[in-house]
């Protein structure tokens, strides 16, 4: 494996021990959000650093109960058990996203519970017109307000623009990275593309720059070592558990494009036409960001036959979480478009908070293995 | 040994029945016909402005709970992929429109011409009339609102943004049937419209009498027509009928329950079991009412509505109901209107179908429970899929309830 890779994969492994390191080593505030959809660029141009939250693979959820029903999404409830029994002691507050109802409700729970001292929730519109991307444009600069009283500084717009400017970099070089994947063989491994958008979560936007910007040198380099008979695309909302992308890739099948929230949907589009109203151009990226929750099928189905098309993907497995109510919902209608439109096989599989993988393994090799290519 | 008694229960609820009844013809018959949610949906207004007939998949799926249909519908829709995860207000309909049977409830609830939405409810709806607009291809007209979650400091461009959507909705509307909406009919909609929500405030004012005049399930019937109604002078005569009749059961001092018999006055939290409602006469037989509940008081009809300022009216009832504020604010009407309604236990059902109501739940009931002293119970099952209501567990734990009550 590339040494950059190694690092990637050790911030994602170990994310609370950076996180804390990085948190003693410059004093930065953190805040923690849900979902593609919460503009990062407002935090980080407030000068706090944002963290992606995902819950670790590492205990099993208790004191969560007596707060989050178990009808409930199970990596909620994992995160929420972890953020109660104080396991993100780096974390000075969180932004909500208004999404599923899970994620949504909470933001007062959070705020009744206090762990820490800054909470937000950020309207999420579920349309693109103008009506909507003006509404959340001011929505946006209301969370700018309540950070900069959080700070005491203000977020200007250079330091805004700036912030737009160090993230579309880096969706940029993450975009370079998942083209990688395009060629056949593809040149880096769908759970190393995990780890590398998974990475992004964690460290600094700028250093994780100069992370990518050393690994397209080092893969480029690298003579094609990978094999994949069969190609793959992942579709999912939070698809989070790194032993589900290694196991299906266990065999001779690869996972050559995502469409996951800890995916492409990070990444695949740019803050454009910046120069006027920064928040403006923030509000009409992060309105078309393809998530679950607020995307119609038809949309969904324009972005992932797009992407099996340009990867050339011979299957789809569908991978939804125990609960997701935002992607069953659009997993009936989605599939059927794949296999009546596309002819591509699919398969469609139930994931949840550490799930036993054994079950999972058998149906995804017979499906691989019922692939013909 | 309980003695089980047959009550007299208010006569409107003949009146509601034969209302329901003939809404489930018009369905059928009445064209331009629209699937509408049943949510404080500014949209029902704008739909009888326009001469549209609407149409709720959600009272559907009541209907179909109520006359046992829906644990069959909710199985045909899991064999189309449609996972138990989802609501089963939406199964049951999904449920419906793939394997309606020969004798669906209430004769069906027909093909729509239109699709119409707002998102002031929960993301379930979103995607249920998004799989619609899949399934019958047809316009699909949508409403975005923000949702308030302090509803005290709710910034002004809130209104403006919601105001702007309904406008916009409008023209869709018209475009969509080829009826001019004038403002005229609208204000007249939005008119009547406050006109039951006036009935229906004074309605749940009356709730707080001793004995109480009215049970869940009246009230749940009377629901009906405050929501499918609204806008039209059928609800409004139906409406001042019940109110009418509850204001003279209330001068009478006639109660569900004499003013001897009722010994607890509960608050039940959530929606009820639709394919169980028999289980508020088990309550009844053991001297417990719900005058309260905020499925009733807090949902719908909490705006009210004036006709000289029809998109502002019903921009301010998208943003106003439960469904689309916050669990803090339902926490703080409880605990207001328990005391006004003298509640002296709770009844909590954690509906595993409807996460807006029930995602903070647990929360509430701990706050209600230790602020006013009062026990409370919370049962976890589902409103309209009646397998997975196990009649044995929840009646043992509401007969542990009442005996720590008693």
């Amino acid at each position: 494996m590339s040494s950059v890779l190694e690092q990637m994969s050790s911030a994602v492994s170990n994310a609370p021990a950076v996180l804390q390191k990085m948190k003693r080593n410059t004093g930065c505030r953190m805040i923690g959000f849900f979902h593609p959809v919460i503009p990062e660029e407002l935090i980080y141009a407030a000068g706090i650093h944002p963290v992606r939250l995902f819950p670790y693979f590492d205990d099993s959820i208790t004191l969560a109960d007596s707060q989050l029903q178990t009808f409930l999404c199970s990596y909620l409830r994992a995160e929420w058990d972890q953020i109660v029994k104080g396991k993100y002691p780096y974390l000075d507050g969180a932004i909500i996203p208004r999404s599923c109802e899970a994620v949504t409700f909470l933001y007062q729970t959070w705020r009744r519970h206090n762990p820490y001292q800054f909470i937000d929730y950020i309207n999420v519109p579920w349309k693109r017109s103008e009506n909507a991307i003006s509404f959340f444009a001011k929505e946006l600069g209301r969370v700018k307000r309540d950070l900069e009283k959080f700070t005491g500084r203000e977020i200007s717009k250079d330091s805004l623009s700036s912030a737009i400017e160090v993230y579309n970099r880096n969706r940029e070089l993450l975009k370079k990275v998942h083209d990688l994947r395009k060629s056949k063989p593809p040149f880096i491994s769908g759970l190393q593309a995990y780890h590398v958008v998974m990475s992004s979560f964690v460290l600094d936007k700028r250093e994780h720059n100069g992370l990518l910007e050393q690994l397209l040198t080092e893969l480029s380099r690298r003579p094609q070592s990978l094999k994949a008979e069969v190609r793959l695309l992942l579709s999912g909302g939070c698809v989070i558990d790194s032993r589900l992308w290694g196991m299906i890739e266990s065999g001779r099948a690869m996972i050559v494009a995502d469409d996951v929230n800890n995916g492409s949907r990070t990444f695949w589009h740019f803050v454009e036409d910046r120069t006027n109203d920064p928040l403006e151009a923030l509000a009409k990226r992060y309105a078309t960001v393809p998530c679950g929750f607020n995307t119609s099928i038809a949309d969904r189905f324009k972005y992932i036959s797009e992407m099996i098309t340009e990867y050339e993907a011979n299957g789809v497995i569908f991978a939804i979480n125990k609960n997701c109510e935002s992607e069953k919902f659009v997993y009936p209608e989605l599939d059927k478009k794949v296999k009546d439109k596309l002819h591509v096989p699919t398969l469609n599989i139930e994931t949840d908070y550490l799930i036993d993988m054994a079950p999972l393994r058998t149906r995804v090799e017979a499906f691989v293995e019922s692939l013909k290519v | 040994m309980v003695e089980k008694k047959k009550r007299e229960r208010p006569a409107f609820n003949r009146s509601i029945a034969a209302a329901i009844s003939k809404h489930y013809k018009d369905v059928q018959t009445n064209k331009p016909m629209a699937y509408l949610l049943m949510a404080s949906n500014p949209l029902v207004e704008i739909a009888y402005a326009a001469r549209i007939q609407p149409a709720f998949p959600e009272n559907y799926a009541c209907a179909c709970a109520a006359g046992h249909a829906s644990a069959g519908y909710c199985e045909t829709a899991e064999a189309y992929n449609y996972s138990p995860d989802i609501c089963s207000y939406c199964r049951n309909h999904l449920g419906y429109i793939y394997g309606p049977g020969e004798n669906p409830p209430t004769g069906g609830i027909g093909e729509p011409d239109l699709l119409l939405i707002t998102s002031s409810a929960c993301t379930h709806y979103f995607k249920w009339w998004d799989a619609l607009h899949e399934i019958y291809g047809k316009p699909l007209i949508f409403i975005n609102t923000p949702r308030v979650m302090e509803p005290q400091s709710k910034p002004d461009f809130y209104m403006d943004y919601a105001m702007r959507e309904i406008e916009q909705a409008i023209g869709e509307i018209e475009k969509a049937v080829g009826v001019k909406i004038t403002n005229d009919k609208l204000s007249e909609a939005v008119k009547l419209s406050g006109e039951v929500v006036d009935y229906w405030q004074k309605l749940l004012e009356m709730q707080k009498a001793v004995p109480c005049p009215m049970d869940y399930s009246d009230l749940s019937n009377a629901l009906f027509v405050l929501i499918v109604l609204a806008g039209t002078q059928e609800g409004v005569d139906l409406m001042r009928e019940t109110y009418n009749e509850t204001k003279q059961r209330v001068n009478e001092g006639k109660g569900i329950l004499s003013k001897d018999e009722e010994r607890h006055r509960l608050l039940w939290i959530n929606i009820p079991f639709w394919y169980k409602l028999g289980i508020f006469g088990y309550f009844e037989d053991r001297g417990c009412v719900f005058p309260l509940s905020d499925y009733t008081h807090h949902i719908w009809g909490t705006t009210r509505m004036d006709g000289s300022k029809p998109i502002e009216s019903l921009a301010r009832k998208a943003l106003e109901g439960e469904l689309n504020t916050s669990v803090d604010d339902q926490i703080d009407k409880l605990l207001k209107d328990a005391k006004e309604y003298h509640i002296d236990g709770v009844i909590a059902h954690s509906n595993r179908s409807c996460r807006v109501l029930s995602v903070g739940m647990l929360d509430a009931v701990d706050i209600i429970r230790e602020e006013l002293n009062i026990p409370a119970l919370v049962l976890d099952c589902d409103h309209t899929d009646e397998r997975v209501y196990s009649d044995a567990e929840i009646m043992n734990r509401i007969d542990a309830f009442l005996e720590m009550l008693a």
